[in-house]
């Protein structure tokens, strides 16, 4: 009996009003009836007569009349001023629901445990970066970065084959080191392998600083190189070339700030972090 | 009262019509106003994108692309931000679209680039495994009709006053200085790309834009639309 229920406000209004409404349409009918019996009308017929069937000119009933023109007032202080326009709005409810949505997702994803946010970096992947990186992060034939790869001693070696630009740094030139010392560079920079540390001193300090934490408007750090942190900062500028440079770009990278929250950002560094394959 | 009416069914219908329509006017008139002026910031297309927009136009793409973004959080999560109505003042005609077989392309600029349309157009399925789109070869080959949309420009400039020329808006200029920026704008986009005949046929345009050998292939007048579309 969930309909019966009067306790709730609607309810007990609907049925008073239907109880009102009930008892008012026996009492007017009977009214009406009594007057059909016993009144007979002594005004005057009108003139006009539709099919032979005239009307009387009786005056209009008084609380009628009043009733009427309340009601047209009414209408007109409604349609003009009452009618609620500026009361709903559709963008407000979706504000309303994005709010509430962030809030309860921002609450969430602070008890998640790694796996889950990498998982959840992972959806986000699909979405924002396969069209470009490929569902696997393998770039599609060199459409883009092969994920795969960067973060990993190979990608380093890449790095030192090709050049690099784009992050919002000056260019780094290609070859700068190669063959075994290159490799040597590599491993100390992505596992911290010592024999690399003093060729890294030599070749690459300058730039990206003598513990490889980077200097601004120079070189990014390459400390955090294949960690989140690093993906973090490419999704945050983009990478973009200027047209003219010398060292070979695959394409530009959108900056994807507008696209992803701090949190969506973080889970998405995790999982691309994970692709390289060492 | 209205036994006059009740005797002349066309004016009843009249009345009939003025009475619901009132109802409809107090709603709608007093937002549609205000929103059909021009947002902030947004500028009437150069006669690059007015070209590229002519292909979006011819090729119908229109058919499987909206370029509209509701309010939903579904939406705005995978789009950005929701569409307004502002946005569109400088839209004739508009390209909302009424069904989406492919993504919304309302923000497209945000977070494709013209490397990746090239791929797109050359070949779907290179960068969307699943995409049913066709591709489309031919924008390679045919040269955008740059006469044209400079007509559209200079004409809607003139008939509907949309702001070329002004402070701080789109320049259109004569018919030669419309042409140095089209090259000007389609310079790094042809530099982003990766096709040579499209290189080659672009070549002439560096050193003279209104050269006779000078092409823009109707692909860079396309791209230069769609990373518009912000």
């Amino acid at each position: 009996m969930n309909w019966f229920n009067l306790s709730d406000n609607v309810n007990l209004l609907s049925i008073i009003g239907a109880i009102v409404i009930v008892l008012t349409v026996f009492i007017v009918a009977g009214n009406a009836f009594n007057q059909m019996k016993k009144n007979k009308s002594n005004a005057e017929l009108a003139e006009h007569t539709w099919d032979g069937i005239g009307e009387y000119k009786n005056p209009l009933p008084l609380g009628w009349a009043l009733m009427f023109v309340l009601l047209i007032l009414f209408a007109l202080w409604y349609f003009l001023i009452g009618y609620p326009l500026n009361k709903y709005s559709s963008i407000g409810e979706y504000n309303e629901s994005v709010q509430e949505f962030n809030a309860k997702y921002d609450a969430k994803y602070s008890s998640l445990d790694d796996d889950k946010k990498i998982q959840m970096g992972e959806r986000l992947f699909t979405l924002h970066c396969a069209p470009c990186h490929g569902l696997t992060g393998d770039g599609i034939n060199g459409k883009a970065q092969d994920l795969t790869v960067w973060g990993s001693v190979d990608g380093i070696l890449n790095t030192l084959e090709h050049g690099s630009t784009g992050l919002g740094y000056g260019e780094m030139p290609a070859g700068l080191v190669e063959g075994e010392d290159a490799k040597l560079i590599a491993e100390f920079i992505v596992k911290g392998n010592e024999k690399g540390k003093e060729l890294f001193a030599e070749n690459c300090a300058s730039c990206h600083g003598d513990n490889a934490e980077g200097i601004e408007d120079v070189a990014p750090a390459l400390n955090v190189y294949g960690k989140a942190e690093f993906i973090a900062n490419v999704l945050r500028s983009g990478k973009d070339a200027p047209s003219d440079a010398s060292v070979k770009v695959i394409g530009r990278m959108p900056s994807f700030i507008h696209a992803l929250s701090a949190n969506q950002i973080d889970a998405l560094s995790r999982y691309v972090s994970t692709l390289s394959k060492e | 009262m209205f036994s006059w009416l009740e005797k002349n069914p066309f004016f009843f219908a009249v009345f009939v019509f003025v009475v619901i329509a009132y109802a409809g006017l107090v709603e709608i008139l007093p937002a549609f106003a205000p929103n059909a002026r021009p947002i902030e910031n947004r500028k009437p297309y150069t006669a690059l994108e007015i070209a590229g927009r002519q292909v979006y136009i011819k090729e119908s793409c229109n058919a499987c692309h909206s370029q509209l973004i509701r309010p939903f959080k579904a939406e705005t999560d995978r789009y950005g931000e929701y569409s307004k109505s502002g946005e569109y003042a400088y839209d004739r005609p508009f390209l909302w679209g009424s069904k989406r077989t492919g993504p919304d392309l309302m923000r497209v600029g945000n977070y494709r680039t013209t490397d990746w349309h090239e791929n797109h157009m050359k070949l779907p399925t290179s960068v969307v495994p699943n995409s049913i789109m066709p591709s489309y070869p031919h924008l390679f080959n045919k040269d955008a009709d740059l006469q044209t949309a400079y007509a559209e420009a200079l004409t809607v400039k003139k008939v509907f006053n949309v702001p070329y020329d002004e402070e701080g808006q789109t320049k259109l200029g004569s018919y030669e200085e419309a042409l140095k920026m089209m090259v000007e704008q389609a310079t790094p986009i042809v530099d982003a790309m990766n096709d040579a005949s499209v290189k080659a046929a672009f070549e002439p345009c560096k050193k003279d834009p209104s050269a006779s050998n000078c092409e823009i292939k109707e692909i860079v007048a396309l791209i230069a639309y769609l990373n518009s579309l912000k």
